[in-house]
């Protein structure tokens, strides 16, 4: 079968759903096709933009549009030099997204949200959705970190101790644990979601919190509160407690991401996006300097794909878009040359000068159009974007979901300008 | 082939996106979830094949565990085979041997189809099944047409045909909606496509689903040898089933390790054949305006294919058609898993999105291509359900 559309968006992550955002307001006909579901269903569901001091990196920086400001001195290759005209523009969108479903993400006035963790550290974040964005914490009077027995991989008794310890809250301040006892044997964070969002799930939950409650408690949960977008689980809980209820980040499925990953489809199909998932596409038919196709593969068939725009969303390493082999790494559509490092990874594994694979990628201009060893455009009509644009240190740097967001913007954004 | 398993298991990134997504490990206590029963138990059953959890039997086989992978781990055909080893070591209740041969119990029901229907419906009956044989007692059973499309369907002969087809029915139209087979019949005759129809054996899916391997291979060999002698005669293999359509051209392949080049390559869903037809400059667009709304469910089993929705391309040639899609994930039922008494609360759970998207878009009819899907569509919201190539035969004035 050949399948036709006018911009073909490959990869389904934060970057390629955003391209198909901007792009289907333009009036073209967008497709996005992907092998699977990106990492946003991995990720805490914030919004990272920029974590940390580009001169002092112990510090989490005040102002991260600033520093991003100051990159194109300092790092002319990271992506958001190539994106730095459409930034806030496509912070606003987003947030306007978010805030028609009832997700209004928020930012903290320009500066850096600090998150409380599931191991009880804070982490730096730009946007955070409503059930996340914790204000004050430090003016809070007591506490109360709520953990079910049932739920692996969520210790309330750690994140209590280190939350202790951390410089960040007044000794006053009273940390309570409450272990909360589920009627279902065994719980995942997504079998807790769905409990919570059924009245006895609350009721369960609020019956046990309730008696630890007093004037000025804040409650932490970890990231469970409900699945579906219209049902907001952490106000019910509030209000049924009479104190504001916050999930914490914490290792996936974290249920935020997913409900931002449930909101952008849902946004896409309200604007007549079409949405395929678990085609994998494994090689493309050039001519020149641009893309005539892209071949697919789905239950053993192989179809193509003409459009006049490709946007390459699939990811680095986790999602798939590039490959590794002993001295090699292969971009593995289009075959684009990527960017490595003399030194791939680090000694050591938690190195806060971070692992050179991280900044693999492809080089592109500032129309995100994918370039060869000599700077020259290999494909006009093809746009980079996300996690496999060369030159930015996701985990060390706190950018990954923000650079995401802003080349996916602009590439939709660059889609709908070419003219039918 | 155990090289190949390691490979795909070493795929794996523990990244839990299938965990996330699957249907019942959301609503159930029950269930060790995708990632456990797949991954993680395959590493063991490398050395011991016994390695099985024995919430095994709670996967439904919906396929959303595959398609979600970032990693293209194929998680529900390990499942599947887990599945089958447990239930070749433990063996399978009566009611599971019964519900997966569907192909017997259509056959036995042949004999008086409106008996049957009235029995299906009479309450002390279910409520003794529920009790004795574990068949959830509120779940309708499909009803038995009087008389299957194999007795019902005339080959026409069509001058200079543009294409040959050979229709592969399935169980489900041929006993219960051989209304969707005729409807394809007349549509494929009105474009010059010549179609024949021969018996074939239940695809296997539902054998595989109650983890009975060895009834699945079975019919596997017999299809697979069938269909590729109408394949070397030319013929395209069409199906207006999703499980079927998938059980052909992929899962005799991963599940039994058979050579299926030839079927893969050329069975078509029915629609995909017409989209062909359509690129060809081949398919009649004089359609008459059908002023309706519908919503759409797709089912699991065609998203599984990865080629988005075929029949959603043709059918928006139909002038005035508004089709809505309901995007709701799997609709529970997941042919015989919702029958079985423990596990119909759970496909009742799972079908509840559907409910809610039918409230959602206000839609008053629905449309779906599995019939297993239209009988959970219309349980959970009580709409009228129709397959897409009823409609397209519709607005042709056939
Ligand atoms: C565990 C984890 C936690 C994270 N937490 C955060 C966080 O809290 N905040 C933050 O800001 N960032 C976080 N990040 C980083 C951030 O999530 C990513 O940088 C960003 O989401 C990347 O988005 P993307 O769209 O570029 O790619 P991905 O999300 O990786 O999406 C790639 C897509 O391409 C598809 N694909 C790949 N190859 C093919 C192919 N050949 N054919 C078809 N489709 C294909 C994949 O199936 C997938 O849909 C986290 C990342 C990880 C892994
Ligand atoms: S989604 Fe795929 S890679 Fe992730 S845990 Fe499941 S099987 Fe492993
Ligand atoms: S096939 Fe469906 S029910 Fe079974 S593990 Fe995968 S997602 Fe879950």
């Amino acid at each position: 079968m050949n399948k036709k559309t006018d911009v073909l968006i490959i990869g389904a992550g934060l970057s390629g759903l955003m391209a198909a955002a901007k792009a289907a307001e333009s009036g073209k006909k967008v497709t996005v096709a992907a092998k699977g579901m990106g990492s946003l269903s991995l990720s805490s569901g914030c919004i990272d933009l920029w974590g940390y001091d580009i001169d002092d990196p112990q510090q989490v920086c005040p102002n991260p549009l600033a520093q991003i400001a100051r990159l194109g001195e300092v790092n002319r290759e990271h992506p958001y030099t190539k994106v730095a005209d459409v930034l806030e523009e496509s912070l606003r969108c987003f947030q306007g997204i978010t805030a028609r479903y009832g997700c209004d993400y928020r930012d903290n006035g320009g500066a850096n949200w600090l998150l409380p963790t599931a191991v009880g550290t804070f982490r730096p974040s730009f946007l955070a959705p409503p059930s996340m964005a914790v204000k004050d914490l430090d003016k809070a009077k007591r506490i109360v970190i709520a953990g079910y027995e049932e739920l692996k991989d969520f210790y309330p008794e750690v994140m209590a101790a280190n939350l202790a310890r951390n410089g960040n809250l007044p000794e006053s301040v009273n940390i309570a644990v409450v272990k909360l006892r589920c009627a279902w044997k065994k719980l995942y964070a997504t079998t807790l979601a769905h409990r919570l969002e059924q009245a006895e799930g609350i009721k369960e939950a609020v019956d046990q919190i309730k008696p630890h409650v007093v004037s000025g408690t804040v409650v932490l949960f970890p990231p469970v509160l409900g699945e579906r977008l219209d049902i907001d689980v952490a106000a019910r809980l509030s209000a049924a407690l009479g104190a504001p209820v916050y999930e914490v980040a914490n290792i996936p499925p974290a249920l935020p991401g997913q409900r931002l990953q449930q909101l952008l489809l849902k946004h896409l199909r309200n604007m007549g996006v079409d949405v395929i998932i678990g085609c994998t596409f494994t090689g493309a038919k050039t001519e020149g300097n641009r893309c005539l196709q892209v071949t697919a593969e789905g239950a053993g068939k192989t179809f193509t794909f003409a459009a006049q725009t490709y946007v390459l969303a699939t990811g680095a390493f986790v999602g798939g878009g590039l490959d590794s082999r002993i001295g090699a790494v292969r971009e593995m559509i289009f075959d684009l040359p990527v960017c490595t490092l003399e030194k791939w990874a680090s000694g050591e594994f938690l190195s806060m000068n971070g692992h050179g694979f991280n900044r693999f990628g492809i080089a592109v201009n500032d129309r995100l159009q994918p370039l060869d060893e000599a700077g020259q455009v290999c494909l006009e009509n093809v746009r980079i974007t996300g996690a496999n644009l060369a030159g930015a240190n996701g985990p060390i740097e706190k950018c990954g979901n923000g650079v995401a967001l802003a080349s996916g913007y602009k590439a939709g954004k660059l889609a709908g300008e070419v003219p039918s | 082939m155990s090289q190949d398993r390691h490979l795909i298991l070493d795929n794996c990134i523990k990244c839990n996106i299938c965990v996330a997504n699957c249907p019942v490990v959301k609503v159930t206590d029950q269930y060790a979830g995708p990632k456990q029963n797949g991954p993680d138990l395959e590493r063991f059953r490398l050395d011991e094949p016994a390695a099985v959890h024995p919430s095994i039997s709670y996967c439904s086989n919906c396929k959303t565990c595959d398609f979600v992978c970032p990693s293209g781990v194929n998680v529900a055909t390990m499942n599947c085979k887990a599945k089958g080893e447990y239930v070749a070591l433990n063996g399978a209740p009566l009611r599971d041997q019964v519900l997966g041969r569907v192909e017997w119990i259509c056959k036995a029901a042949q004999i008086a189809p409106s008996i049957v229907n009235w029995a299906a419906g009479v309450g002390p009956f279910r409520a003794m099944g529920e009790a004795f044989f574990g068949v959830a007692a509120d779940m309708p059973f499909p009803r038995f047409a009087s008389k299957t499309f194999l007795q019902q369907f005339q080959p026409k002969k069509i001058a200079n045909p543009k294409g040959k087809v050979l229709y592969y029915p399935g169980c489900y139209v041929n006993y219960y909606t051989p209304e969707v087979g005729l409807a394809l019949a007349k549509v494929l005759a009105h474009n010059g496509i010549e179609m024949v129809v021969d018996d074939f054996n239940c695809c296997g899916l539902p054998t595989v689903s109650n983890g009975l391997m060895d009834a699945a291979k079975a019919y596997g060999v017999s299809n697979l040898e069938k269909l590729n002698r109408y394949i070397q005669d030319g013929y395209a293999v069409v199906t207006t089933c999703p499980s079927c359509n998938l059980m052909l051209r992929q899962e005799y392949h991963e599940l039994f390790d058979m050579d299926t080049t030839l079927v893969t390559e050329n069975t078509y869903d029915a629609f995909e054949y017409l989209v062909l037809l359509h690129e060809k400059g081949q398919l009649d667009t004089q359609l008459k305006a059908l002023p309706r709304r519908y919503g759409y469910h797709q089912p699991c089993h065609l998203r599984a294919v990865g080629y988005g929705v075929p029949s959603q391309e043709i059918l928006q040639l139909i002038p005035d058609l508004q089709v809505l899609p309901l995007d709701a994930g799997c609709c529970g039922l997941s042919g015989s898993y919702g029958f079985k008494k423990e596990k119909y609360p759970i496909s009742r759970e799972i079908g509840q999105n559907i409910v809610r998207a039918v409230e959602d878009t206000g839609v008053k009819q629905a449309v779906t291509e599995c019939g297993m899907c239209q009988l959970q569509v219309n349980h959970v919201t009580g709409l009228p359900v129709v397959h897409p190539i009823e409609l397209l035969a519709e607005a042709y004035g056939l």
